[in-house]
C-alpha cells in the first residue's frame, strides 16, 4: 500500500474537506439570517449565492489541475489537503521543493520514504499557518481601526472608499499586467494567447453589461462575469486550433 | 449598537473556527507522524523552514493587513482558511458586493461578502474532491500537453481579470490607469518578478494614486 494514498491519508482528506464546508455553512447561515433581519430581499441574496458558485468553477478547476500537478511527486491526497486549506499552488511547490532539497531530492520525483513524506507535509503545514495565528489576534482591531476611521466623517468615509476600491484595483493590475507583460521562471509566460483572452474576457464583459442596461435583463446580471470568463476560455481553446501553431504559441520572451 | 452586536459575535466566532482550523491542519502531519512513527529530524525540518517562513510569514502580515479591510469581518475568517484569496475569494466577494451595490463597510457588504465567500469555498472544496475521487482517471484530458482543452485552464486568471478588469475599468477608468501601467512596466523591467510582490507594488501605487486624485479632486467617490 502506498502510504501516500492510503485509507489514513483520504481520511484525513475528508475530515478537511468536512471542517471547511461545515464552517462555510456556519457562517452563511449566520450572515443570512442577520440579512434577512435587516430587511435584505432573499432574491438579492440567492443572486449572491448563484454568481458566486458559478463565478467560482473555472479557477476551482484550475486550483484542481494544479492539485494534479504536485501529485507525482506527493500522491493526490497531500496536495488536496494543503489546496483545500490555506494553500495555493506558488506556495505548496516552493515548501515542498525546499522541504526535499534538504534531502537533496525535488519534487520532479515521486516520495518513496514515509519520512521525507512527512517533512514535506510539516514544512508545509508550519509554513502556511500563520494568518490563522494572526487573524484572533489582530482581525478584530483592523476592523475596529477602520470603522473608527470611516465613521468619523463622511470625507474620511468617502475617503476610505475609494482607497478601498483602489486597493482592489491595485490587486486587479497586478493579474492584468502578469497576463500582458509576464515571464515567470516556471509558469506560462505572457504572449498571443493570455492577451487574447484577457483582451476576450473584457470586451464579453462590456457587452453583456449594456445588455443588461438596456434590455433591463436582472435575471442576467449573476451570470455575467461566468459568462465573460468562460466565454474567454473559449476563445483561448479556438485560436489555439485555428492559428498557426507558432503564432498561437508566441510568448513575448 | 444591534450592528456592533453582530460583528462582535463574528469575530468570537471567528476566533474559535480559526484556532480549531490550526488544530486540523497541524492534526494532518501529526496523524500521519504518529501512525508511521516518522517524525521529521528537527534539524532537517529548521533548515527546510529556514527558506520558507522569511518569505510566507512576511506575505502572511501583509496579506492580513491588505485584504482584512476590504474581505469584512466574516468573509476574512472563513477566506483565510480556505485560501486563494487573491485570485479567488477576494474577486468573488468584491464581484458579489459590485453587484449588489454595497461597500466592504457597510453591514450589508459585510454579509453578502460572507456568503459570497462561504458559497466560493463550498464549490471550490467540493470541485476538488469530486475532481481528485471521480474525474482522477480522465484528468489528462486537462493537463495532457496537446490537450484540446488546456489552453483555456492555462488561461483562467487572463479571463477572471480581464472579464473583473473590465467591469471595475469602465467604472474607475481614473484610478486603473496609473497601478495597470506601473504593473507592465515593472514586469517589462523584472518579468520573473512573483505575482504575490507584483501585487504588494501595485496595490501601493493605486492607492498613492487615488488619494492624489482625491486630494486634486479628480475624484470624488460616491
Amino acid at each position: 500500500m502506498d502510504f501516500r494514498t492510503g485509507p489514513l491519508m483520504y481520511a484525513l482528506a475528508a475530515a478537511v474537506v468536512v471542517f471547511v464546508i461545515a464552517q462555510s455553512l456556519f457562517f452563511i447561515i449566520k450572515a443570512w439570517k442577520r440579512a434577512r433581519e435587516l430587511g435584505v430581499e432573499s432574491e438579492k441574496l440567492r443572486q449572491t449565492v448563484i454568481s458566486s458558485a458559478l463565478f467560482t468553477i473555472a479557477p476551482a478547476v484550475s486550483i484542481f489541475a494544479t492539485v494534479l500537478a504536485l501529485a507525482s511527486a506527493l500522491g493526490i491526497v497531500l496536495p488536496w489537503i494543503r489546496l483545500s486549506v490555506i494553500g495555493n499552488l506558488a506556495y505548496e511547490t516552493v515548501a515542498a521543493e525546499s522541504a526535499l532539497g534538504v534531502f537533496g531530492s525535488s519534487i520532479a520525483e515521486p516520495i518513496t520514504d514515509p519520512e521525507k513524506f512527512s517533512t514535506v507535509a510539516w514544512a508545509m503545514t508550519i509554513g502556511s499557518c500563520f494568518p490563522l495565528v494572526l487573524l484572533p489576534i489582530f482581525c478584530k482591531k483592523i476592523h475596529k481601526a477602520m470603522g473608527k476611521v470611516t465613521s468619523k466623517s463622511k470625507t474620511a468615509n468617502v475617503l476610505g472608499n475609494i482607497l478601498g476600491t483602489a486597493a482592489f484595483i491595485g490587486i486587479i493590475s497586478a493579474f492584468i499586467a502578469k497576463s500582458i507583460a509576464s515571464a515567470p521562471k516556471d509558469g506560462q509566460s505572457a504572449g498571443v494567447l493570455s492577451v487574447a483572452t484577457l483582451l476576450s474576457a473584457m470586451v464579453f464583459t462590456i457587452a453583456l453589461d449594456y445588455l443588461c442596461r438596456k434590455k433591463e435583463l436582472k435575471k442576467l446580471e449573476p451570470f455575467v462575469l461566468p459568462i465573460a470568463m468562460f466565454g474567454a476560455m473559449g476563445i483561448a481553446i479556438l485560436l489555439t486550433q485555428i492559428l498557426p501553431p507558432d503564432i498561437a504559441g508566441l510568448t513575448w520572451r | 449598537m444591534e450592528k456592533k452586536a453582530y460583528t462582535d459575535k463574528v469575530h468570537t466566532w471567528g476566533k474559535i473556527w480559526s484556532l480549531s482550523a490550526l488544530a486540523v491542519l497541524y492534526a494532518v502531519p501529526l496523524v500521519f507522524s504518529v501512525r508511521y512513527n516518522v517524525f521529521p529530524q528537527l534539524n532537517l525540518l529548521l533548515k527546510a523552514l529556514s527558506a520558507v517562513i522569511p518569505i510566507y510569514w512576511g506575505t502572511a502580515i501583509v496579506e492580513v493587513l491588505t485584504y482584512t479591510p476590504m474581505l469584512g469581518a466574516g468573509g476574512t475568517y472563513l477566506s483565510f482558511v480556505s485560501g486563494n484569496i487573491a485570485n479567488l475569494k477576494l474577486p468573488c466577494a468584491m464581484n458579489a458586493m459590485d453587484r449588489a451595490k454595497v461597500t466592504a463597510s457597510s453591514e450589508e457588504g459585510e454579509l453578502i461578502s460572507t456568503i459570497a465567500i462561504g458559497v466560493s469555498a463550498i464549490t471550490t472544496t467540493v470541485i476538488i474532491a469530486v475532481g481528485v475521487l471521480l474525474f482522477l482517471p480522465f484528468a489528462h484530458f486537462v493537463t495532457d500537453e496537446g490537450s484540446a482543452i488546456k489552453p483555456a485552464f492555462e488561461n483562467v486568471i487572463p479571463a477572471l481579470f480581464g472579464a473583473l478588469g473590465a467591469s471595475y475599468f469602465s467604472k474607475y477608468w481614473k484610478l486603473s490607469i496609473l497601478p495597470i501601467t506601473a504593473g507592465v512596466i515593472a514586469y517589462i523591467f523584472l518579468p520573473t518578478l512573483p505575482v504575490g510582490t507584483m501585487i504588494f507594488i501595485t496595490i501601493v501605487v493605486s492607492l498613492a494614486g487615488a488619494f492624489g486624485m482625491y486630494k486634486l479632486g479628480w475624484v470624488k467617490g460616491e
